[in-house]
């Protein structure tokens, strides 16, 4: 059990590194969620309750965890296509080390972009500061996982061609069917539903709801939680499932 | 004193046999090169041997640990050298070395100890602060095999050490590993014969996943009546038709 925990421990010290020494993820997983925080406030604040700083902050939090699938993706998909993890294999690492090791190596990426657009969100809407905001960003540490199983998921079946391709999948459905870029007013009831029972409006609404405070228990916190954790579930046992399969076959 | 003992080794897949019967003894502190064209069945042999991937029927014996049984204890003895580079590519050539001494359970005085044996072993020191994605082809092929030394393994096993390499980088890597013959057994795959008879002891010639030939280099020529490796090789696989060929 020791052994199993330190070599998590250094298997998830090198994932993080890999990470952030390529400036392609600091620009896709910060710098650009940023800007489009500040850009679609100032633009849209005045003209739509959608891009107030309560409403997009949240939102925003959410959208740019869709890009942990893209980078959780690439690392997994290269170190499977150079044999760095065949080699780790006939280290004695075992498989469900490796899946942790991914999972933890990202967290600490999505701390520190719930803190920087909360914090921003907050100079545009103090409103936003409180204990919310820090339930908020501990809340966002679990709709993250569901991006980042999607990843491992991703990246356990696709090589370094086709990664970017598939994980745009999870980043455009956040996008479009999070809710959180247009009114829902004028949608379709078959739209509204479909959008409900995946994950991605779940997990936006979660994250604002728990900012602008919650009225009912179990539509508001509950339900939405509970759609996250089934979808994260799944994409981690069919990530675990795969990700071994991978290796045996390699 | 044989160290691994293969018997009756098989692996097949769907429509293809791998790995046919295959029966072979290597002994300790020896360089044995296992040759073959594509799709002979050496790569799929060092995967079983280092518990990549299961045999279909068989067993072998490594420091008599079975393959089938006893896998986790044989991966402590040994490390392996895939084809491709496996390095990480954003750390820097130390950083890959400590990364993979530490996961190989070594403590702190143990890493460094292990840092000096590696530097001083492939001539790492001087790129040891540079990301190994910034270093030349032959560097990152060395780091990469360097990094099968950090676990200090009593068998190595080395699949196309020098595929794609200049000529140049190959030569070097040749040097590093008669240096490493001396202190464990390797079991070396390759195309290239000038490599097999530069380094090793004995080689094993596999075709269609048969072993055809297994000896020294002198009892290879012997065998075939050829003077060079080339030419005994392709006596051994196409039985001789193709240097005909060639001579007519």
């Amino acid at each position: 059990m020791k052994k199993s925990l330190s070599r998590i421990f250094i298997l998830t010290k090198r994932n993080l590194l890999e990470i952030i020494r390529d400036p392609l993820s600091l620009v896709f997983t910060l710098a650009l969620p940023l800007f489009m925080e500040i850009l679609f406030y100032l633009i849209f604040h005045n003209l739509t309750d959608q891009f107030q700083m309560k409403y997009l902050a949240p939102g925003i939090v959410v959208f740019s965890q869709a890009f942990l699938t893209l980078f959780t993706g690439i690392l997994i998909s290269t170190d499977r296509n150079t044999s760095f993890l065949t080699r780790l294999y006939v280290s004695n690492t075992k498989s469900y080390e490796f899946i942790f090791a991914y999972a933890l190596s990202v967290l600490p990426i999505t701390i520190i972009q719930s803190i920087l657009f909360f914090l921003v969100g907050g100079i545009f809407d103090t409103s936003i500061f409180g204990l919310n905001m820090i339930l908020a960003i501990l809340l966002s540490i679990i709709t993250s996982l569901f991006f980042i199983g999607m990843g491992i998921l991703f990246g356990s079946i696709c090589n370094e061609k086709s990664i970017g391709g598939v994980s745009s999948i999870v980043i455009v459905g956040q996008s479009v069917l999070s809710g959180m870029w247009f009114p829902l007013e004028g949608l379709s009831e078959g739209i509204i539903t479909f959008m409900k029972i995946l994950p991605f409006k779940n997990s936006t609404m979660l994250i604002q709801n728990m900012i602008l405070g919650i009225n009912n228990s179990f539509n508001d916190f509950i339900l939405p939680l509970l759609i996250v954790l089934i979808y994260t579930v799944i994409a981690f046992v069919a990530a675990i499932l795969l990700f071994k399969h991978k290796m045996k076959e390699k | 004193m044989e160290i691994i003992k293969i018997n009756n080794l098989r692996k097949g897949y769907k429509d293809v046999i791998a790995v046919d019967n295959l029966n072979l003894e290597i002994h300790q502190g020896e360089l044995f090169s296992l040759l073959g064209v594509n799709g002979a069945g050496k790569t799929t042999t060092i995967k079983m041997l280092s518990g990549l991937t299961k045999p279909t029927s068989g067993d072998a014996f490594i420091y008599d640990y079975s393959i089938n049984k006893d896998i986790d204890k044989i991966k402590e003895l040994i490390d392996i050298s895939m084809q491709e580079t496996a390095i990480a590519r954003k750390l820097t050539v130390e950083e890959n070395i400590v990364f993979y001494a530490k996961l190989s359970g070594q403590t702190k005085e143990e890493v460094e100890q292990t840092k000096e044996y590696v530097y001083r072993c492939f001539n790492l020191d001087k790129v040891k602060n540079k990301t190994a994605s910034k270093l030349s082809g032959g560097w990152q092929r060395k780091l990469s095999i360097a990094l099968a030394l950090v676990k200090k393994p009593k068998i190595l096993f080395l699949d196309e050490p020098t595929l794609g390499l200049d000529v140049i980088s190959r030569r070097e890597l040749w040097h590093t590993i008669r240096e490493l013959k001396t202190k464990m057994t390797i079991i070396l795959t390759t195309h290239y014969m000038e490599e097999a008879e530069a380094l090793s002891d004995r080689v094993g010639i596999m075709k269609d996943g048969k072993l055809m030939f297994v000896g020294t280099i002198d009892e290879l020529y012997k065998k075939t009546n050829k003077d060079n490796v080339e030419d005994a090789f392709i006596e051994i696989v196409s039985g001789g038709d193709l240097n005909e060929e060639i001579t007519f």
